[in-house]
């Protein structure tokens, strides 16, 4: 009961001091706004509209047909260059094109004939990504255009379907990886921030003179955080959702269950990280370093099955990968404890782990 | 009976000695002051006390249970002033009270009535908005000594409070200590001022980590050999090193006048001639007590 009390007086006091301080307060909730927007829209990992020249040095049917083919989908924007010459470096180092299709002569008078046909696309590789994507495109065109041409019926055709994220929206796999990202960010750098800052004041020493107890302190110190990483969620959630109109399929309850689990990953990584530093300078840089790490492995950004075998291994260290896998599952998937269950038992166990740990290190430091 | 009890402590750093064999006891009702130099060690006895650091070997008491097993029953008892200011600057005067009552336990109509009686004692009644961060230099020192109070301690352990702080917020501060002794609460003060000092029950010198001398204000002043004289002259480099050269004596520097320390088996005729020689014939010189700074530094030199 008494205990009860004292949490509650460090509770009061840690949101007082929050809510006091206006800048900080408006990056904390500035925050979720700017990285959805940001990542939502600018970080549009999808290919499209891919500004093409044409250098047709045939001029017949055939090639004309082959550009208008090209430009079909919504994946090429074609315009037929005026000039004679190959001016890509110009073209490509001002960004007017980033692509571009050349048909030599007798193009039409070879397909025609039967024989090889070469057209060249060359694309620019600067972003190896999207030039990947393109040439993948024009391969997927220029077979069509081959049956069509040579007069054959298709023997195997691939009708794709995309599951889950049907108009594969790449803003629909960010928001969730958004805020799986924003919870840890918050939760990790508060939580060390604020306990460094009581040790960098001498305020703690004043507080441990008082008969609180460890975990009392523990309590009253990582409930705001975990307070306001929820609120930081809600609000990246209710963007996605409202404004990116971005599918919720699976069970609320179950997704923020799990985040819970996995503050306590977070909270003790920020309880550790206050008992390694002693100004808020450095546990600002150990915090950012951590979480650098743990969303370069955690297929934030790059899928974690296009990483080289020994830098898929490091990522099992992660514990953001498996909260990552569990939301997007839970968001985009919909899927439930019978699926995740790997994933929920390897977060629980790093949870566990992490804040024992961090509680057995900062018991040590203060008894 | 006495409340806290230090029995040869040792506390040692990287082959530091910070407290070397210290030893006090403090009654109920007393207000003790530990004084020395920067680095004699008051801090580290201080923290020990408190149970915020380990000692190597000895034993600190308070009310009979040691601090390295009970820490959890005496923590309620104590009251600690760190050296440097330790509240929260973001909260206001009340909200850092409240703060501190909070995790002592202490609400309601208690509270509401310590609250007052702190405002009314450190006068800072007017300023309870007002952020600790803006508080003068004597307000803020008041505030942190009424945070510590908020719970009724029967051993307050302060460490300079009043150093920094104004004549006038000190003067105030320690009429708040002349009435929690009335209260009969043990009060165990570490300050740089002889003034404050000459105010305690007892005094303690601390130097070395090691206790140089201890007792009332007035059997510390009779522990002091021979006699000093003070010469109401400008102390300036050459007067001193022409004073420095009259055989037998040690002046020094205090304040805007020179002291002149004399050995007991010299009478004060002997000085004047002495004084004479060296072209100090018509200087203004009288014998006076001894201060406990000049007690305190003929113990520190060993003379």
């Amino acid at each position: 009961m008494r205990h009860m009390w004292t949490v509650l007086a460090l509770v009061t006091k840690e949101f007082r001091q929050v809510f006091r301080d206006r800048n900080m307060l408006r990056l904390i909730f500035l925050m979720p706004f700017l990285q959805l927007v940001i990542l939502g829209y600018a970080v549009d990992t999808d290919v499209r509209r891919i500004h093409t020249a044409v250098y047709d040095f045939d001029r017949s049917r055939l090639s004309r047909e082959f550009v208008r083919s090209m430009s079909a989908g919504d994946y090429f924007l074609m315009s037929t260059s005026d000039r004679s010459v190959l001016d890509l470096d110009e073209n490509f180092q001002t960004n007017r094109f980033n692509a571009a299709l050349v048909i030599p002569r007798d193009f039409g008078r070879n397909l025609e004939n039967g024989n090889l046909a070469p057209a060249s696309l060359i694309v620019d590789g600067s972003n190896a990504n999207s030039a990947g994507i393109a040439m993948g495109y024009a391969g997927m065109i220029a077979a069509q255009f081959n049956r069509q041409a040579a007069g054959l019926a298709p023997s195997i055709s691939i009708r794709q379907k995309l599951l889950y994220n049907s108009e594969a929206e790449s803003v629909y796999y960010m928001v969730p990886g958004i805020v799986a990202v924003l919870l840890t960010m918050i939760t990790v750098m508060l939580t060390s921030m604020a306990i460094v800052r009581e040790r960098e004041m001498g305020t703690l020493e004043q507080v441990m003179v008082t008969p609180i107890s460890t975990p009392a302190f523990i309590l009253g110190k990582t409930i705001p955080f975990a307070v306001l990483g929820f609120v930081e969620m809600s609000l990246a959630l209710a963007v996605g959702i409202l404004w990116f109109g971005i599918p919720f399929a699976g069970s609320w309850p179950l997704l923020y269950g799990l985040s819970l689990v996995y503050l306590f990953t977070t909270l003790g990584m920020g309880i550790f990280v206050s008992t390694i530093t002693s100004t808020q300078q450095q546990a600002m840089f150990f915090a950012w370093f951590f979480i650098i790490f743990a969303i370069m492995t955690s297929g934030f950004f790059a899928p974690i099955e296009n990483m080289p075998p020994v830098v898929q291994h490091m990522t099992y260290a992660n514990p953001l990968r498996f909260f990552m896998r569990i939301v997007r599952g839970i968001m985009m998937k919909g899927a439930g404890v019978n699926t995740l269950y790997r994933d929920i038992a390897a977060m629980v166990l790093y949870s566990a782990a992490i804040f024992s740990l961090a509680l057995m290190r900062f018991s040590k430091r203060h008894r | 009976m006495s409340v806290l009890e230090v029995t040869r402590l040792f506390k040692r750093y990287h082959g530091l000695t910070a407290v070397d064999g210290f030893s006090m006891a403090v009654e109920a009702g007393r207000i003790v002051a530990v004084a020395g130099p920067d680095g004699a060690g008051k801090t580290s006895l201080f923290r020990a006390a408190c149970g915020l650091i380990d000692f190597d070997s000895g034993d600190v008491t308070v009310g009979g249970i040691s601090v390295k097993t009970g820490m959890g029953r005496i923590k309620p008892l104590m009251g600690y002033m760190p050296q440097s200011f330790s509240l929260y600057p973001d909260l206001s005067v009340e909200e850092n009270l409240r703060f501190y009552a909070g995790l002592f336990g202490v609400s309601g109509d208690v509270f509401a009535s310590r609250r007052e009686r702190l405002y009314r004692f450190s006068g800072l009644e007017p300023f309870v908005k007002r952020r600790a961060g803006n508080l003068s230099g004597g307000m803020k020192q008041k505030l942190a000594l009424s945070c510590a109070l908020i719970h009724q301690p029967s051993v307050l352990i302060l460490d300079e409070p009043t150093t920094g702080v104004d004549p006038l917020s000190r003067q105030q501060f320690w009429d708040i200590l002349m009435s929690l002794r009335r209260d009969g609460a043990a009060v165990i003060v570490a300050t740089p001022y002889m003034d404050e000092v000459a105010l305690a029950d007892r005094v303690v010198f601390m130097h070395a980590g090691k206790k140089l001398a201890e007792g009332t204000p007035d059997e510390l002043r009779r522990l002091y050999s021979g006699g000093i004289y003070r010469l109401a002259l400008e102390p300036t480099a050459e007067r001193m090193a022409l004073l420095s050269g009259i055989e037998g004596v040690a002046p020094y520097r205090f304040g805007a006048d020179v002291h002149i320390y004399v050995p007991p088996d010299m009478s004060g005729g002997e000085l004047a001639a002495r004084l004479a020689d060296s072209g100090f014939g018509d200087a203004p010189v009288e014998r006076i007590e001894a201060g406990l700074e000049d007690v305190f530094i003929q113990l520190m030199s060993g003379q």
